[in-house]
């Protein structure tokens, strides 16, 4: 794991903040499924790239956004699944339980596909 | 309005910032790889949503958020293709944000015309039995 950087952690503070912001200005003018699009927002992924950006340069810069864009076609499947999960679980058990089920879910989900990727 | 909306954006940074803490001061690596892909943003959104107007609008912001996810999979794959067509840093960072808002859109306008179809089929054949007991 790499050092702990100033930038690094602006960037996803300012990405993290603007798309639930941005959730909310669309949800109420359009709508909470068009807001939801918004909740979606790739942040740590565009976060992760623009880190790189600061870090790297040229062919560097480029393989290693590579390998985050490949490792972040993973984590984003996940969390379609989860998604889905989270509306069933929501509207079953309400949103607080079933916002805390979804995170399970998530959590084992992921454990499972970084434990078969990693060996 | 404007309380509100600072309150969300501190939460949205907040948490998108504390699964980046946990990657790197993690010991374990594993931890880190998973936390990488963190749905920050939409457990923040899910979570406002919540506590301002309930389970419902909740659980709209949960499935809306599946459209935008589709959308993230395909800008992750749009970022990861070009970067390998043309090695051009800034144009493939672009064009994923560019083809994450429109295919986020269009899967959820196509979804909207698929159930708007289900239910006239519906109408139709509720109709028809309808006739038939008359």
């Amino acid at each position: 794991m790499g050092g702990l950087s100033v930038s690094a952690l602006l960037i996803r503070f300012i990405l993290g903040g603007l798309a639930v912001v941005a959730s909310t200005i669309v949800a109420r003018k359009l709508g909470e499924k068009a807001g939801g699009i918004f909740a979606a927002f790739p942040a740590v992924f565009l976060a992760a790239l623009l880190t790189a950006g600061l870090d790297l340069k040229g062919e560097a810069l480029v393989s290693q956004s590579i390998i985050l864009s490949k490792g972040a076609m993973v984590g984003m499947g996940i969390n379609i699944l989860v998604a889905i999960v989270a509306v069933l679980l929501l509207k079953k058990h309400g949103w607080k339980k079933g916002l805390i089920e979804a995170l399970g879910c998530w959590l084992a989900v992921s454990i499972v596909v970084v434990a078969i990727t990693v060996n | 309005m404007t309380k509100d909306l600072l309150l969300r954006f501190l939460l949205g940074g907040a948490a998108v910032m504390a699964s980046y803490l946990i990657i790197v001061v993690s010991p374990w690596e594993i931890l880190g790889g998973i936390f990488a892909a963190f749905p920050a943003v939409m457990i923040t959104a899910v979570l406002m949503a919540g506590v301002t107007s309930g389970t419902k609008n909740a659980a709209k912001i949960a499935g809306g958020s599946v459209y935008g996810m589709i959308g993230g999979v395909i800008c992750a794959a749009t970022v990861w293709l070009f970067l390998k067509l043309t090695h051009n840093w800034p144009l493939s960072m672009l064009l994923g944000l560019l083809f994450w808002l429109i295919s986020s859109v269009m899967v959820s306008t196509l979804r909207e015309k698929l159930n708007i179809k289900l239910f006239s089929r519906k109408m139709v054949l509720a109709e028809a039995r309808f006739r038939h007991h008359k």
